[in-house]
């Protein structure tokens, strides 16, 4: 499957570097067809197995639902208005804040990638250098974005990528984290295990964390494209479950 | 054909020669996954330098450290993060450009409060994402120290650096420079020469062409400091830096030293200058109230004056320019433009910055050497933030208990232990204070709970009993016949691994104690080279006398006793001699002679005695204090006969310290002014461990014997492990052309600790804890990216444990398992059971772990044990161990039979819905299985908190197994009673079910089946657990 991702010249701009990693994964034009995908997931929490689906529609509404004990509850929800969760306490959904909405709905043109088309969103995109990640030699890309809004004020909304010198593949993500109690350290999320659906290639395995600190992996166990979904999940429950 | 055979062959060849090419690897594609773990301390935090403020959002402000790098914060300095790890961590000014605060930040590196054991920098760094990234301007790299960054508030473009320069050293890079195109060409706007630098840098913000700067002329060596001489002066440019003129219209003749200036931003014609002088009666503060035309001598008070190297900054509140504060010794504040101050409210001592909120004068901040301090009513009273572990050890030692404790000496801060583990992590209230002043060197007694503690130049040297309390002090006296003891600011002290109440300690003399400090006897002669040049400590200082003992020279600085052979003694002097005895002190030999290219009277930092052969020895020099920052490491074989050089040109910066491995000899960490080193083949090649590791100045390093931890002292981010560096012994040439190599790795001990976590308030510091999971650890020669890779974990008998995420980094990979399975599978109910959500652990013994990798399996095993020292008796936990799984089992069961139940009710509810026969068959069975389940979970309430049912049977043996699957006891009688009542009710509930699918259901089956409707299909139970 590696000989799918091919080493290419060196000397690339930014632009190159991105067009060839979706090229290399399936297809610039394969991408632009892909509506949705659902991931099967799981992931550990001292000892607690807690399994995950993660729906992704490319009008950026998305959903991830959590399942235990026969229950489901959802968090980060989001129907294109309304980004919602369920309260763990109540096991109601309640709305987040204004603006966590609103910065959600700046990322809802980022599927499949906030690479993807980067130019029609608006976005900016600059070759940082060459960086060694995982052993790895990769290019570093930063993509810059529209601004968010922290605490009443607009933020850069900045996101570095480490692109594999020889595969072209993405192996990690960088991005300052803006709010909360963890503001100014950088997360880090590291992808590999790339396999192809139908026709696409994703990381099968995704760890998040922060740099230089402690990381979570996501077990992926599937990932569907194009599969139908049931499209009343999404929208913000008004009566309660 | 044979052509083509001949050209696949030299192919062939080619290839096979290069897969048995030595592989050498840099440090980022070697250590893959080993991380440094920071466990500060931060409740006496270290000293910070330098204090910058946004300009208009004040929530956010940075700190920039002696020895840690720069900090930011964003919640107005209730917290604050490392943004500059990578760099130099010895900081002289942090910049915000005002036209871009958001984004555009400069810091220049090499702090300018020119202390003894003053760190240096590498030159001045920009970042344009607000700290994220930063880029080294090239034409700094010999700066050593910038004291002022000046930005036009009205063209980002225009820049003025004020760079101090070289403190043991003449050099030519000082003064004022300029760029006007954001930092790509540099201009030298202002020199004086090379003994002068510029100490500060000021600009008028509403006028950016006027500029003030102050020059300075000083030296240090490490027996004397000066300051002051013909030289020093204060210039003001009203062209941008075209022309200067000195501004002294006021102030006295002769001799000046530092100048601390300040201007009102509120009314800029108004500037402060403390004035170092020759007189005492002309020192002090003036007042200049035409922008420096003339200067009018306000005040002479001790805090104006006192050390002026160190405390040189003055600072104007930005709206009233009567209200002047200035660093000191404690600090004080004017509220009438300068005539009289009062201190500062009561902080760590020694104030080297102060900030005032831009628009909240009430808000000041200080920069002390023992942490950022924040005050909320004008500086009468003050509070530390609690989360800067910039502490500056200057040395630590371990013990072998366990967990281990780390003793240390703090620059200015006393000394220290703590653990290297505590229950819910490592806090303030773990830490010991266990001498005062500056600390220094800390040792445990081998076998008995004494610790040994020093204050700078031995003044004191403390005997403390941990068991009992008592104190006593024991530094050697001189008696009858002995010349005046010479100790060093930092006295080296030692023990021996032979004679547990041996205690060394070194002046220009060996001294040894048989009695734990009590008698004293000198074992050598003067070692050093008794240099009365170098010996003149109580005039140094300049202008202003410091005699601090700071300066004392020509004395031992490092004692080492070989582990091998208590007669091998070795001691290596500030100086430059390296000597050493063979028959435990009775003749000595000098074997610097025998040290090529090293420079003569090279500081003798370290010497490490082997541990593997008794004539085998480390040394490393710092030759910093005569302005030599090459790094000198050296190793001999034969007592001193012969030494060899084992650095390389990789390393950057004075080194500190060696620590030899214990087991694999050719395994060497080096601590130096920019970090740690590693090499695995004795020296050839340096890997610099950057995981989690700044690069802040490595002091002193020790190795747990029992664990495997390296431990770093760091003079400038506290205490840094690195836990279990086992796998660095295993690495080898074999190893390395391998795809995958599994290494091998201890035994891991069941914890049966249990704690209720942390006291620490939300924002204090907590140092982590060593993860104490198993360890799967492997080396990959390649990274995985593509294709599936996973890990099982496999009991004896082949029965699946887990499934874990391995990590795929090229290099060394650590994956952790917490002896757990997963939590069982529980029934569905109305809300969550929270003991369900328990995962068991396995018990102590063997275990496979397969890595798959595409195609390729990959297998090696892991060990679990009981604690030793656990109460546990074998029948003891086999009990326990199958009344956990019996319960497991049981809350599974549970969970299939409501799964039945509900999918029963289901079909039950569609053939009431089928008519009116339907009705009559199904509607007893909805009747009694609803009345069933409701005994089996809870069907009522709503969610999890105060909404929530009581709990049914599913609770109450979840309940019971979490109980008894969290603990580390045999289930007790009464547990065992409730084990039996809760079987009972589930067997009683299984019957019933039975029951009613026997008959009833029968009945409705039948029916189904004339009427054509669809029967339930049940999933087998291991089909029910697998969904």
């Amino acid at each position: 499957m590696a000989i799918c991702f091919t080493a290419v010249a060196s000397a690339q701009t930014a632009d190159e570097i991105i067009t060839n990693y979706f090229e290399a994964t399936g297809g610039y034009d394969a991408w632009g067809k892909l509506e949705n995908m659902k991931m099967v997931a799981k992931v550990n929490q001292g000892g607690m197995e807690i399994p995950l689906e993660i729906v992704q529609l490319n009008d950026g509404r998305q959903y991830t639902k959590i399942s235990l004990q026969g229950q489901s509850m959802y968090q980060g929800v989001f129907d294109g208005e309304v980004l919602w969760n369920t309260n763990f306490m109540s096991m109601q959904a309640e709305k987040a804040d204004e603006e966590s909405t609103m910065n959600q709905k700046l990322e809802a043109n980022d599927f499949p990638s906030d690479l993807y088309d980067y130019k029609s969103k608006g976005y900016t995109v600059e070759l940082m250098g060459t960086e060694t990640v995982d052993g790895t030699e990769t290019h570093k890309i930063k993509v810059t974005k529209e601004p968010t809004t922290v605490d009443g004020e607009k933020v850069d909304n900045v996101v570095f990528y480490f692109f594999d010198t020889d595969s072209g593949a993405i192996i990690m993500a960088e991005q300052e984290i803006t709010q909360g109690p963890n503001k100014g350290v950088i997360g880090q999320t590291m992808l590999s295990d790339y396999d192809e659906v139908n026709g696409l290639y994703f990381p099968f395995s995704i760890t998040q964390g922060v740099k230089d600190g402690q990381s979570q992996p996501l077990l992926i166990e599937s990932i569907e494209t194009n599969v139908e979904i049931d499209e009343s999940l999404f929208a913000f429950p008004e009566s309660g479950e | 054909m044979k052509k083509l055979f001949g050209i696949a062959l030299a192919l062939l060849c080619a290839h096979l020669s290069e897969a048995q090419e030595e592989i050498v690897l840099n440090g980022k594609e070697l250590f893959g996954d080993l991380q440094a773990r920071q466990i500060g301390p931060a409740l006496m935090s270290g000293r910070i330098t330098d204090l910058e403020a946004h300009p208009t959002n004040s929530r956010v402000l940075y700190a920039g450290t002696a020895g840690g790098g720069v900090w930011k914060s964003s919640n107005g300095g209730a917290s604050f993060t490392p943004i500059f790890d990578q760099h130099a961590q010895s900081i002289g000014a942090v910049a915000v450009d005002p036209s871009d605060p958001d984004k555009t930040i400069w810091v220049g590196t090499g702090e300018v409060w020119t202390r003894n054991s003053t760190s240096y920098g590498d030159g001045l760094y920009k970042s344009i994402d607000g700290g994220v990234n930063w880029k080294k301007i090239d034409v700094f790299d010999k700066s050593e120290r910038i004291s002022s960054i000046e930005i036009n508030p009205n063209n980002s473009n225009e820049v003025y650096v004020g760079v101090l320069g070289a403190l043991w050293g003449d050099s030519d890079v000082r003064g004022v420079y300029k760029t006007s195109d954001a930092g790509a060409t540099w201009e030298k706007i202002l020199y004086t020469d090379l003994k002068t630098g510029c100490s500060d840098l000021l600009m008028d913000p509403t006028d950016p062409n006027t500029l003030y700067a102050a020059m300075w002329e000083f030296r240090r060596t490490g027996w004397d400091f000066n300051s002051g001489g013909e030289n020093s002066a204060l210039y003001k440019s009203t062209d941008a830096g075209k022309s200067w003129n000195k501004i002294h219209n006021g102030f006295p003749e002769g001799k000046l030293g530092r100048f601390a200036v300040a201007l009102a931003p509120s009314n800029t014609s108004i500037l402060y200058a403390a004035v170092e002088a020759e007189k005492n009666a002309d020192k002090g503060l003036y007042r200049s109230d035409d922008g420096g035309q003339s200067w009018t001598h306000l005040n002479k008070d001790f805090e104006l004056v006192v050390r002026p190297f160190y405390f040189s900054r003055i600072v104007v509140d930005p709206k009233n320019p009567d209200i002047v504060a200035k660093g000191g010794f404690l600090g004080s504040i004017s509220r009438d433009g300068g005539k009289t101050f009062r201190n500062l409210g009561q902080m760590h001592p020694d104030i080297h910055d102060i900030l005032f909120d831009n628009k909240d004068s009430d808000r000041i901040y200080a920069a002390t050497d023992g942490g950022v301090y924040r005050s909320w009513d004008g500086g009468t009273t003050f509070e530390i933030v609690a989360n800067i572990p910039v502490s500056q050890f200057y040395h630590i030692s371990i013990d072998d208990k366990e967990p281990y404790n780390i003793y240390g000496g703090l620059q200015d801060n006393g000394s220290w232990y703590g653990p290297s583990r505590s229950p819910g992590g490592i806090e303030a209230r773990d830490w010991n204070v266990v001498g005062f002043g500056d600390g220094f060197r800390v040792e445990k007694h081998p076998t008995k709970d004494i610790i040994y503690t020093e204050m700078q130049g031995a003044q004191n040297v403390w005997r403390i009993s941990t068991e009992t309390k008592r104190t006593k002090t024991i530094q050697p006296l001189p008696k009858a016949g002995d010349p005046k003891l010479r100790f060093n600011w930092n006295a080296p002290m030692a023990i021996s691994k032979v004679q547990p109440d041996r205690l060394y300690i070194g002046s220009q003399f060996v001294h040894k104690s048989e009695d734990m400090g009590d008698t004293w006897e000198i074992i050598s002669p003067d070692l050093t080279t008794n240099d009365p040049k170098k010996q003149n400590a109580e005039k140094s200082g300049g202008l202003s006398v410091d005699n601090s003992g700071a300066e004392n020279h020509t004395t031992i600085f490092t004692i080492a006793e070989s582990p091998l052979d208590e007669k091998v003694i070795w001691a290596g002097t500030d100086d430059g001699n390296v000597q050493v005895t063979r028959d435990g002190g009775k003749s000595w030999t000098n074997t610097i002679a025998n040290i090529s290219g090293l420079p003569a009277n090279t500081w003798c930092y370290h010497i490490e005695a082997s541990v593997h052969n008794k004539g085998t020895a480390y040394a490393v020099f710092d030759g910093h204090t005569s302005g030599d920052m090459n790094t000198y490491v050296y190793k001999t074989s034969d007592f001193g006969s012969t030494w060899t050089s084992i650095g390389a040109d990789n390393i950057k910066g004075v080194a500190r310290n060696i620590q030899e491995d214990y087991v694999q000899p050719d395994l060497l960490y080096l601590g130096t002014e920019f970090g740690l080193y590693i090499t695995i083949n004795g020296g050839k090649n340096w890997n610099r461990f950057t995981n989690n590791m700044p690069a802040t100045a490595v002091h002193f390093i020790d190795l747990s014997e029992k664990s495997h931890d390296l431990v770093l002292g760091t003079h400038g981010r506290g205490i840094i492990i690195i836990d279990d560096i086992s796998p660095l012994r295993q690495i080898n040439q074999l190893v390395l052309q391998e795809n995958v190599h599994f290494f091998d790795t201890k035994s891991t001990i069941i914890s049966e600790e249990s704690n209720f976590g942390s006291t620490s308030t939300e924002m204090e510091f907590v140092g982590p804890n060593p993860n104490q999971s198993a360890k799967i650890i492997y080396y990959l020669k390649k990274r995985h990216t593509f294709g599936k890779m996973k890990m099982d974990v496999y009991d004896s008998e082949g029965n699946h444990m887990i499934d874990l995420s391995p990590g795929k980094s090229k290099g060394i990979n650590v994956v952790t398992w917490n002896y757990r399975i997963k939590q069982p599978k529980i029934a569905k109910g109305n809300s969550l059971t929270f003991g369900g959500f328990t995962a068991p652990r396995v018990p102590a013994g063997k275990y496979k772990v397969v890595m798959t990798k595409g195609k390729e399996t990959y297998e090696t095993e892991l060990e679990l044990i009981n604690d030793p020292k656990s109460p546990l008796t074998s029948a003891d936990r086999i009990a326990l161990h199958k009344t956990t799984m019996e319960l497991y089992e049981m809350s599974e069961q549970l969970a299939y039979l409501v799964y039945r139940i509900d999918e029963t009710i289901e079909t039950a509810e569609k053939v009431v819905a089928s008519g009116k026969s339907g009705k009559k068959v199904a509607q007893p069975i909805l009747d009694d299985l609803n009345e069933l389940k409701a005994t089996l979970v809870v069907t009522t309430g709503q969610g999890n908190y105060v909404g929530t049912a009581e709990p049914e049977l599913r609770g109450k043996i979840t309940a019971l197994f979490s109980k008894i699957a969290s603990g580390f006891e045999k289930p007790s009688a009464s547990e065992m009673e409730n084990f039996t009542l809760l079987k009972t009710r589930f067997n009683d509930a299984k019957e019933e079910y039975e029951k009613i699918e026997e008959k009833k259901v029968a009945k409705m089956n039948k029916l189904m089946k004339e009427t054509k409707l669809e029967p339930a299909v049940y999933k087998s139970f291991d089909e029910f657990i697998d969904n």
